[in-house]
């Protein structure tokens, strides 16, 4: 691993190049955070404004995110008619299978993104460089070459981790880091593919039933109901959610744990055969519930029962618009 | 002073004398604002909460009353003498902000003046800001007494109290077989720790806000500044001072429940329009509000830069970038 | 045992298809077929209307059991409405009992509108299937009544 730099030097090369050849209006990117050691979402509208883009580890944003408002109709329309603009965004392997969910859901114009594919080496996830640090906080950070962090701990102590220890599970198990359908692709070393077949799915499957509802139970009550888990998801693009909707109202707004449960159960349920595991609900997350054990039983589920990958192509229908006859009818009662 | 071996004692005989102490409870995911069961639970271990102690006065989701048979049965009061240890300055600050909002002198919230009443709030000063800290820009300091009724100092093995209202000083005064008189290298070794935490925090340029924001109500910038917004709210649930909320009728009762002026639905009215449209609106409202309005108000900046803002924020947006960015 | 006892005569949704198993019911009726009168019948226009949040809320709503019945494959009125709920049964199915509630709580039938002796024997094996269960607690409304604040 290593090499960011130059990675990053490339990437700014070839956001230059589209602009130059006005291949796009906008690109979604990376800009240096500010906090030490974090990046966040940047605008890039000319090729001068280029030189902000950063890529390293701390790179962890779904910018698909943020690719529906482009092509929405905002309630100010500044002129009706406008043709919709054409999007780049600063892929990630997720990131590109978000774009391609999304693409099939009509929710934006294939023909306006353009795909800059990052080779990924993986994010951090900060909470576990906390946990490193023996309960002192990030004071000062910078990613060397050779996936390396130099962390400056509260204390003033200098601490070298690698990246590769303190990588977001996500990643960990990430079995599509590579881009497939980049338009412009930036080329570097990228973590490997793994597949770990769901092993903490099937070991949580293992305990007993109420094992289970205590840990769901337990999670779910430290939720204080802000939803960013779901402004952070690049498939929760729906006007009006079912949580918030009044006619009918599903779940009321107050700290009643049947009401909240209900929403993740929800939440978590319409990600069926959408999902692509990017983590983005996890980190989004304020007081750091553990959905991805929840969701990513959803995702076991639709490629163990209907052999369904979401984000690889544009073309295949989403399992739930599909129907075989002959598809699982195990679970029926039969009287 | 306290020795910090001695502090099981004391918060035992507070305990025996009816009170519920809240304070720092070591657990899992790092130390939070709980109710102490056993007096070793406590942790001095931490840096803030992650929550914010607004939650404490201002539940998140609190029943107001409910109806049966055709009459209103009002919640009571609370009545349960409480004590909140270990919050920092900055966040009991924050109480004496709300304290403006809720206790008006044309209207009092009931429960939130019950609540203020029966507790007593010991903070303990802050030895180690963090980077997102930036109290002392906005009138704060990390051993400042606003809001609080004793304040803490932790000097290493002992704690040097300090009286900072009139309830602190009679409640101090009960329990001084505890207490020590500090010597004079006790009251340095607080001088110094104060000028060190003081040097630690950042400093932002924030002169004349509330003059500056009166004119860029019309601004573009406002598009430009909450483009990166997802609006998900996880700032204003984790602000100190963010007091809005929302009524609800529940089947046979009312809730009162935070809201946020981040959502979409703050605003919306029934007939379909909404006031605030677009992101840029909402975050508008909520920048004005704490550097314009609350100015006009009450005279305060309602920001007391305990920076949770800014690293609970998904997308990292910094609130002190911001205003900069605003006031140009 | 004392559980059990609770849970002698669960209530039990039943969302029945209009179109097969609302009729299977009727025809049931007619032929005085016996089944336990646990069961709450709500018609649906086909099984593939069902939300799973209806099967949620019914949970939540203090229901033991929900059940839900449809036309058998391939006899749907409209053509494919319950081989796509199928899909969404079958995930739901397994995501509540992954959470840990009782896979019996939730139970999928198909039962056509000749079949009125069948949906008598299939309400029998579901309500047996709840009563073996305790009461449903798990993701039931806490705040049911006025009881649980002393000051009432």
């Amino acid at each position: 691993m290593g090499g960011t730099e130059s990675i990053e030097n490339k990437l700014k090369d070839a956001v230059k190049d589209l602009f130059l050849k006005k291949k796009v209006d906008i690109v979604i990117g990376f800009e240096k955070g500010s906090l030490p050691l974090t990046s966040r979402p940047c605008f890039i509208r000319s090729s001068d404004m280029a030189e902000r883009l950063v890529w390293n580890a701390s790179c962890t944003n779904n910018l698909a995110v943020y690719l529906p408002r482009f092509f929405q109709k905002v309630p100010r329309a500044k002129k009706s008619g406008t043709p919709p603009p054409v999007v780049g965004i600063v892929a990630k392997g997720c990131d590109a299978r978000s774009v391609v969910g999304l693409i099939k859901e009509k929710q934006i114009l294939k023909e306006n993104v353009v795909i800059i594919g990052m080779s990924c080496q993986g994010v951090i996830d900060r909470r576990k460089i906390e946990s490193f640090i023996d309960g002192s906080f990030i004071a000062g950070g910078r990613q060397e070459p050779g996936g390396i962090l130099e962390i400056t701990t509260g204390v003033g102590d200098k601490k070298k981790i690698k990246v590769s220890d303190v990588l977001a599970e996500s990643c960990i198990e990430c079995q599509y880091p590579h881009v497939e359908n980049a338009d412009v692709r930036i080329d570097g070393e990228s973590i490997t593919a793994s597949d770990d077949g769901y092993k903490a799915i099937k070991a949580f499957e293992e305990k007993s039933p109420e094992e289970r509802w205590q840990y769901f139970t337990d999670e779910i009550s430290r939720c204080i109901r802000c939803y960013a888990c779901r402004q952070a998801c690049p498939n929760c693009y729906c006007k009006v959610c079912f949580a918030e909707q009044t006619l009918p109202r599903w779940i009321g707004p107050g700290d009643e744990l049947s009401d909240v449960m209900i929403y993740h159960i929800g939440r978590i349920f319409h990600q069926a055969g959408r999902c692509v595991e990017c983590n983005a609900c996890v980190r989004a997350c304020p007081v750091g519930i553990d959905l991805r054990l929840f969701t990513r039983k959803l995702c076991m589920d639709v490629k163990e029962l209907f052999g369904y990958i979401p984000g690889l192509s544009i073309e295949e229908l989403p399992p739930l618009l599909r129907f075989e006859l002959n598809d699982n009818n195990d679970f029926i009662t039969t009287g | 002073m306290l020795k910090k071996a001695d502090i099981n004692k004391f918060i035992a005989a507070v305990m025996n004398n009816g009170y519920k102490v809240f304070g720092p409870v070591k657990q899992e995911d790092g130390v939070s604002l709980s109710e102490l069961k056993t007096t070793d639970d406590i942790s001095f271990d931490y840096f803030n909460f992650i929550l914010p102690p607004k939650r404490h006065f201002f539940p998140w989701s609190e029943l107001l009353y409910k109806y049966k048979d055709k009459t209103i049965h009002e919640a009571p009061l609370p009545e349960d003498k409480t004590i909140l240890l270990g919050i920092r300055p900055c966040d009991a600050r924050s109480f004496s902000f709300l304290d403006n909002v809720f206790i008006d002198d044309k209207a009092v919230d009931p429960y939130y003046q019950n609540r203020r009443d029966n507790t007593i709030v010991i903070s303990l000063a802050c030895n180690q800001p963090l980077p997102s800290c930036f109290c002392t820009s906005v009138g704060g300091t990390p051993a400042g007494k606003e809001g609080t009724d004793i304040l803490a100092y932790d000097t290493g093995d002992s704690l040097f109290f300090e009286e900072c209202s009139e309830r602190g000083s009679s409640f101090l005064k009960l329990y001084s077989k505890f207490f020590s008189t500090p010597d004079q290298a006790d009251v340095q070794a607080v001088k110094d720790f104060i000028a060190k935490a003081e040097k630690q925090v950042l400093s932002v340029n924030i002169k004349n806000a509330a003059e500056k924001l009166k004119e860029k109500f019309y601004d573009s910038v406002w598009d430009k500044l909450s483009f990166r917004c997802l609006s998900c709210g996880v700032c204003t649930f984790f602000c100190p001072t963010c007091y809005c909320f929302g009524l609800y009728d529940e089947r046979d009762r009312r809730i009162r429940v935070h809201d946020a002026c981040m959502y979409k639905g703050f605003t919306l009215e029934a007939s379909g329009h909404n006031p605030r449209p677009t992101q840029s609106e909402r975050m508008r409202q909520r920048i004005m509000h704490k550097f314009l309005y609350t100015v006009e108000n009450f005279g305060k900046i309602f920001c007391v830069g305990c920076g949770r803002c800014v690293t609970a924020c998904p997308v990292n947006m910094d609130i002190r970038e911001n205003i900069v960015e605003v006031i140009g | 045992m004392e559980e059990k006892k609770e849970n002698n005569e669960p209530k039990i949704v039943a969302f029945l298809c209009n179109w097969c198993s609302y009729a299977g019911a009727d025809l049931a009726g007619v032929s005085r077929f016996q089944y336990p009168a646990n069961i709450r019948v709500i018609r649906i226009p086909c099984s593939g209307r069902i939300n799973p949040l209806f099967i949620v809320k019914a949970l939540q709503e203090g229901a033991d059991g929900v059940l839900v019945s449809g036309c058998h494959p391939g006899d749907c009125h409209y053509i494919s409405g319950n081989l796509a709920a199928r899909r969404k049964f079958a995930l739901l199915k397994n995501f509540l009992s992954y959470l840990g509630i009782e896979q019996d709580r939730v139970q999928f039938s198909w039962v056509s509108a000749s079949e009125g002796n069948i949906f008598a024997s299939l309400i029998k094996k579901v309500v047996d299937n709840i009563k073996k269960l305790p009461a449903n607690k798990k993701l039931v409304r806490k705040r049911v009544g006025v009881q649980e604040y002393g000051w009432y």
